[in-house]
């Protein structure tokens, strides 16, 4: 047991280590198309204002949306950009770019380097600039939520971040899942547009699922989790039953996907050069 | 102990026939014509420690696919693969830790990003302690003549120093195993030259057994004592060189300049000549009837130049590729 954990912390460093060198780079990298950073940023920001009025107009019209009132709304908005900018700085950019990877046999190399393969497409490109904006119009817009609750409690903020982290190991094995089904597509661009799409519906409150509906945005496409938990949590909404769920969820879709994945991994063919 | 040993190895491609024009595509959506192609097939080597073997064969003879089986990228259909003892395609850590494989058509360094960067990110992938990465690189630096390029951005490198970069990049975990994919393909000559002293001066050094494919006989001649010819996935010949123009060619070529025109005409009609015009001949003669020629030819023409050469390995190449009809390949 003692020998597992050694072992798995001894990973952890090295990962996370890892991380920091690819980070490095791509800072390094990135710093060279300046001029993309900031069209990039500003574009996101407009977005977030746009989802920002839609809402408020909603609410000129409604109370509450599935129990939720506009500022816990806010805080719920404001929590998939911060979701969606995590997954930019750790993971999401490496699946839109595997498709290329594979035509181009870039791919080849993450399997022969002595790193997790999934670990190498994650890091390889992390970006800070690619969901920036939204990130931090996400930050503020659950700061403004959360000044404007007074049910809201500080306590309740370490407990949020946990349930941050669990929703990006959702929306993770999601993606794993689905991008496996690049080795034998070899085009992610499509693949990763229905991902999008499907994320962003988790701005919408969970509880206005219903029955098949409410499956669906559980266990098909986890959708409904990724914002709601975390966001339920600090506007104190949150019960136990909810958390239980999304940690089950996460627990069954990441091994599920690392193993769908892996399986693709030991099928790949490999672009002929 | 070998250090690779391949034992009827087959990799089978499932590939998909697609009628052409849109009307084909349209129907490749609802059904397709599998078809398996064979790779390579039933293929047996084994290389020892410190061997550096030339790997030649035509487009699609499946060189490259066995270097990704070799190197665990594919996983073989049938047979076995052991490199360092390790079976590849479970992509050992402690396995890929002690290999490398470099492919001369693919980019592995950061495009916008001086090599000395990729190296450093290289560096932290292999656990490569700082004090020992440095003297690697030293040394392949000096010799590989590289210190003014270290912080120029890849994409400004030509060809041939990215090469070298690339193979730097390989190197600085000190592999024990090292594949070559067409390491110097589109390089002018001298950039060439530079790579295949390069290996020839590592592999020496280091004891690290190579294995490489090229298009150029001059890779393959410089630096390898023993080839293994594949052809339609098979290895139709291993072992030396000069064993392979033996087996395959039984004549030698006899170059002839004439010292007057009117000799030309003697020549016409004679049996192997294979070039003729006024001032020159070439003639294929049967390796045992060279010494009974040349001493006629000489005799009887006024000949101002006579040699005698070997048939090139080119030609003994191609000769071994012509004996099977060529087929579509993978």
């Amino acid at each position: 047991m003692k020998r597992w954990v050694n072992k798995g912390a001894r990973t952890m460093v090295r990962y996370l280590s890892l991380y920091r060198s690819f980070l490095t780079h791509n800072l390094k990298n990135e710093m060279i198309y300046r001029a993309n950073f900031a069209i990039a940023v500003v574009m996101d920001i407009f977005f977030m204002g746009v989802n920002v009025v839609f809402f408020a107009i909603l609410y000129a019209n409604v109370e509450t949306i599935g129990g939720w009132n506009f500022h816990q709304t806010m805080v719920l908005v404001g929590s998939v950009g911060v979701v969606r900018e995590i997954a930019y700085l750790t993971f999401r950019q490496g699946f839109l770019e595997l498709g290329e990877y594979i035509r181009t046999g870039r791919f080849d190399a993450m399997l022969t380097a002595p790193m997790a393969p999934n670990a190498h497409l994650a890091f390889r490109h992390v970006s800070l600039t690619e969901s920036l904006g939204e990130g931090l119009m996400g930050l503020a817009l659950v700061g403004y939520g959360f000044a404007h609750l007074p049910e809201a409690a500080w306590s309740s903020i370490p407990f949020y971040l946990v349930m941050l982290i669990n929703s990006l190991l959702i929306y993770y094995a999601f993606c794993l899942m689905i991008n496996s089904a690049v080795f034998w597509l070899v085009k992610s661009q499509e693949l990763n547009t229905v991902v999008y799409y499907f994320i962003d519906t988790a701005r919408y409150p969970r509880e206005i699922y219903r029955g098949m509906g409410k499956a669906f945005f559980t266990f098909i496409v986890p959708s409904s989790l990724i914002a709601t938990t975390p966001a339920a949590i600090l506007t104190g909404r949150a019960n136990g039953e909810l958390v239980i769920l999304s940690l089950g969820v996460a627990a069954v879709l990441l091994s599920l996907g690392l193993a769908v994945w892996n399986w693709s991994l030991q099928h790949y063919s490999s672009a002929s050069s | 102990m070998a250090v690779i040993e391949v034992k009827n190895l087959t990799k089978t491609f499932k590939t998909h026939r697609k009628e052409p024009g849109l009307l084909g595509s349209i129907k490749g959506l609802f059904w397709r014509e599998a078809f398996y192609n064979e790779a390579v097939k039933a293929v047996s080597f084994s290389l020892e420690e410190g061997e550096l073997v030339g790997f030649l064969g035509p487009n699609g003879a499946g060189k490259t696919t066995l270097l990704k089986m070799l190197s665990g990228i594919l996983t073989p259909t049938f047979g076995e693969v052991r490199v360092l003892g390790f079976i590849p395609g479970e992509r050992d850590r402690a396995y890929q830790r002690q290999f490398a494989i470099v492919m001369g058509q693919k980019n592995q360094l950061w495009w916008d990003l001086p090599p000395a960067e990729s190296f450093a990110l290289n560096r932290d992938i292999y656990g490569v302690d700082p004090k020992t990465f440095q003297s690697a690189l030293d040394e392949m630096v000096s010799l590989l003549d590289l210190k003014d390029l270290l912080n120029v951005p890849v994409r400004q490198l030509s060809l041939g120093q990215r090469m070298k970069c690339e193979l730097v990049a390989a190197l600085l975990h000190q592999p024990k195993v090292l594949f070559l994919d067409e390491p110097t393909i589109g390089l002018d000559v001298i950039s060439q030259e530079k790579i295949r002293g390069f290996i020839q001066e590592y592999n020496r050094l280091k004891r690290t057994t190579v294995l490489l494919t090229s298009h150029y006989m001059k890779d393959v001649e410089q630096l390898c004592r023993r080839v293994l010819v594949i052809n339609h996935g098979r290895i139709v010949y291993d072992g030396s060189l000069e064993d392979l123009s033996h087996r395959y060619i039984d004549h030698k070529v006899i170059k002839i300049r004439f010292a007057s025109p009117q000799a030309a005409a003697v020549l016409s009609g004679m049996e192997g000549v294979v070039e003729l015009d006024a001032h020159h001949a070439v003639l294929k003669v049967k390796k045992k009837e060279v010494a009974q020629t040349t001493h006629r030819l000489l005799g009887r023409l006024p000949i101002e130049d006579l040699s005698v050469e070997e048939v090139e390995v080119d030609e003994v190449i191609r000769r071994i590729f012509e004996e099977q009809p060529s087929k579509e390949g993978g």
